[in-house]
């Protein structure tokens, strides 16, 4: 007799009960799609690394939902006058994962350990070689930690809580082994680290003892109550186990699903399809150097042809938000001023073809398959294109080679993502640069780099906001790249699971709930 | 047999040179910069440089092979970039991840698939022999990427019998790990079966053809004695080459199946460290699977001689 899958639960059922005491872990059960490059925050790292070790590690500050910093570890803190020094004063009552209270002295440790590595992945944030160097990390008493840069930094505070920093999470020095090298984080956040299987999957444990502030979840910030007992990634790459995997109960949460997948399952009862853009760009890049590329019209006649409302619809399947300004739908910044975007015009766009003299040469975009929104996108935007009578064509490359076009700028059109940006003036200054420096940089206009370093510097809102039009206005005159919307994770939780949501590519799993 | 098999590791030497010659120009031939893709969209030209020089690719490629080749006679295969683990390490989990896969897979597609075999030559033109012929087509033809999702979503989704997830190995908990390799064995077993049985069926149909086959019949031996005593043996010699190469190949590593059922294993490992450029731990897997090919064909034709007298080791 074989035994269906409701029978074998019942057993199992049965055999949970007739066992006293025993009581079945509340696991939430999640995919990840590729196992995390280290356990160690902001070093060897990528944002699927990042996503999972962020449940673990929190820094001095965090970024909200908008964008805005927030207390964390610290939970005030001031700046002198002349913006070169930050005096943080550190909450009471926070506990590492090993049991030991936090104190000054090992929030000044574990920053100097971090910022110094040669390793660390936003290394040139904090040494000066970019923007302000930290001078000086001292422990003034034993819950004051007191910063010095060497010039003041607007966006100090920022890179402090970015996630490809880790958070500038702070560990406890026994993080590391006798030797110096790196073991496991322990740390200050909701989650442990517990048990790691490279190539299946780790575990994450309630931290029983974790100390709860603010009144509910806010970004990587807020309110962090676990309500499961562990969390457990295990890695499948392919998408078609995993949706398998949450039909048949065996994952819980999907966190990164191409969004046709999700569309699939949005027909579904009891799956709940989260998506919410984050701070990435979706775009595609014009390689403004390039011949064809370099005459303005050129590009206005292209974006003219290209219904980007339409394209986002399509790409994402109806999951996507339209956004033609780089500062991101969700930030506190995107006001209407930046609610104007393109005007998709057909007859417009023939007009500035004739004006830039068009003859039908061949217009080539890049894309890859690892991204299916690149994909598509560029396969919906060739159509577009050829009706408006341009010659373009797709080439569809590999993603490592992409990457090396991208970074050697030798392309003419390029559908390409960047990740995460949490503040516009990042989203601003990893586009805008001089190609001679940096041959990545889309949008090389040295009026537009004055402004674009003014916005890391200041630190009014107001004003910063005036920024953040006027260098709109320019993206929109120039045309240096077309922007279609910020990225989009899209994720799917099960049955059983309440209160996931994504946020700003984190998938954050305190504020989570699984019924039995 | 001592003297061929030290003769055959001797000769191997140049081969395995070739093989690592071979592994470490190509995998620079392809395009792609590790550094870039270690720093994806953050990269400026000074994390690349100090990203490349701490990979040793600011280097010559020729100094970077004497480098890389010394280290391997050492037995240090490199670390691997993608998670820092030395490569050796990392090879050799996977490997046993996929051993014990493909060795069970193997054995039960020789123990079907022969029998199988002689059973349609024996029958050759009946009606078993165009069944076996036909399905053996059949299961040959089918891919194993979609046999493996439709055993997935049929045993593990529809009706629910087996794990769809969570691989867990049989050295750890055999019970549960055997269960789980169901799904991937059988679908490993439903395409070798469908080639091993065209070589039993071609090599006894030669064999019967054999005149002292038409002897032993003359003898007045039963059908079943023919078979399975002169037959048999005789047969089994060309399969069971053909099993060695089989062996050799899976053990290499089949990418598709471990990725479908999600286990860990060696091709997957080779596979994502190609999409990454983790060069030091594709030339360390690749160089990996040229010895285990070597030895697996060595074991094979030393073993040749009891299926086959004629063949010695002198």
């Amino acid at each position: 007799m074989s035994l269906s899958k409701p029978a074998l639960r019942a057993l199992w059922a049965s055999a949970a009960l007739a066992l006293p005491g025993l009581a079945l872990a509340n696991t939430l059960n999640v995919q990840i799609t590729a196992d995390i490059r280290s356990s160690q925050p902001g070093i060897n790292r990528d944002a699927g690394t990042d996503s999972v070790i962020l449940n673990v590690v929190e820094g001095l500050v965090a970024a909200g939902e908008k964008g805005e910093i927030h207390p964390m570890l610290a939970k005030e803190w001031t700046v002198s006058d002349d913006g070169k020094t930050y005096t943080f004063t550190l909450r009471d009552g926070v506990t590492f994962h090993n049991g030991e209270t936090m104190t000054a002295a090992d929030v000044q440790w574990s920053l100097e350990k971090l910022i110094r590595d040669p390793e660390f992945s936003c290394k040139t944030f904090f040494d000066g070689s970019r923007d302000a160097k930290v001078e000086s990390i001292e422990a003034k008493d034993a819950h004051t930690v007191v910063v010095r840069l060497d010039r003041p930094d607007a966006m100090f505070l920022n890179y402090m809580a970015q996630a490809q920093c880790g958070s500038t999470g702070i560990v406890h020095r026994s993080s590391f082994g006798e030797d110096g090298k790196w073991k496991a984080p322990i740390a200050t956040g909701p989650f442990q680290f517990g048990e790691w299987k490279r190539g299946e999957g780790l575990t994450l444990t309630k931290f029983a003892k974790y100390a709860i502030s603010g009144e509910k979840p806010d970004g990587y910030g807020g309110r962090k109550e676990v309500l499961v007992d562990e969390v457990k990634y295990v890695v499948v790459p392919d998408t078609a186990t995993a949706v398998a995997g949450l039909k048949s109960g065996a994952l819980d949460v999907l966190p990164y699903l191409p969004p046709g997948e999700a569309a699939k399952l949005s027909g579904e009862k009891d799956f709940t399809i989260v998506a919410a853009p984050h701070g990435g760009l979706v775009t595609m890049l014009f390689q403004t150097a390039d011949p064809l590329m370099s005459n303005v019209d050129m590009r206005q006649a292209i974006i003219a042809a290209l219904d980007t409302a339409q394209i986002v619809e399509s790409v994402t399947y109806g999951l996507g938000v339209p956004n033609n300004s780089l500062v991101a739908s969700g930030s506190l910044y995107h006001t209407a001023a930046h609610d104007k975007g393109y005007t998709y015009d057909p007859a417009a766009a023939k007009a500035l073809l004739d004006k830039a003299g068009y003859k039908g040469e061949k217009i080539n975009i890049l894309t890859n398959r690892r991204s299916a929104i690149n994909y598509d996108t560029a396969i919906i935007a060739q159509a577009m294109l050829q009706a408006a009578g341009m010659n373009a064509e797709i080439e569809v490359l590999e993603w490592a080679s992409q990457l090396d076009r991208f970074n050697s700028g030798k392309y003419q059109i390029m559908a390409f993502n960047y990740s995460n940006r949490s503040d516009p003036a990042l989203a601003y200054q990893t586009v805008v640069g001089s190609k001679a420096k940096k041959p990545n940089t889309v949008w090389d206009d040295p009026e537009v780099s004055t402004l674009v370093n003014q916005a890391l510097q200041e630190t009014d809102q107001a004003r910063r906001q005036a920024i953040f039009d006027d260098l709109h206005a320019r993206f929109l005159a120039q045309a240096p790249l077309v922007m279609l919307a910020n990225g989009l994770d899209v994720g799917v939780s099960g049955p059983k699971v309440k209160g996931y949501r994504t946020w700003q590519g984190f998938a954050r799993f305190w504020g989570v709930e699984k019924s039995q | 047999m001592l003297k061929f098999a030290l003769g055959r590791l001797v000769s191997a030497i140049p081969t395995l040179f070739i093989v690592s010659v071979a592994v470490f120009g190509l995998i620079r031939l392809i395009p792609g910069d590790p550094a870039s893709l270690m720093l994806g969209d953050l990269a400026d030209a000074d994390a690349l440089a100090a990203a490349r020089r701490s990979m040793g690719l600011d280097q010559p490629v020729p100094l970077q092979f004497v480098i890389w080749l010394g280290n391997v006679l050492q037995g240090d295969l490199g670390h691997s970039v993608l998670n820092g683990q030395p490569v050796l390490d990392l090879v050799l989990q996977c490997f046993a991840t996929s051993a014990w896969m493909v060795l069970i897979a193997v054995g039960l597609s020789v123990l079907i698939a022969v029998p199988l075999g002689m059973a349609a030559a024996w029958k050759q033109n009946g009606g078993l022999d165009l069944a076996i012929v036909a399905m053996s087509t059949l299961l040959l033809s089918i891919p194993t990427f979609w046999l493996g999702l439709m055993i997935l979503l049929g045993f593990g989704l529809k009706l629910g019998w087996l794990p769809v997830l969570g691989y867990v190995s049989v050295t750890r908990d055999p019970v549960a790990g055997l269960i789980y390799l169901i799904m991937p064995v059988a679908t490993l077993v439903l395409h070798e079966v469908g080639i091993i049985v065209r070589m039993a069926r071609a090599s006894t149909l030669d064999v019967l053809r054999l005149d002292y086959i038409t002897h032993a019949r003359a003898k007045g031996l039963s059908e079943s004695a023919v078979l399975l005593h002169h037959a048999a043996r005789n047969a089994f010699g060309p399969t069971w080459t053909l099993i060695g190469l089989i062996l050799g190949n899976l053990l290499g590593g089949v990418a598709v199946v471990e990725t479908v059922f999600t286990i860990p294993g060696l091709g997957r490992l080779i596979v994502d460290s190609i999409y990454a450029r983790d060069y030091a731990v594709v030339q360390g897997c690749l160089l990996f699977v040229a010895v285990t090919y070597l030895l697996v064909n060595l074991l094979v034709d030393l073993l040749y001689p009891l299926f086959d007298p004629r063949v010695t080791a002198e």
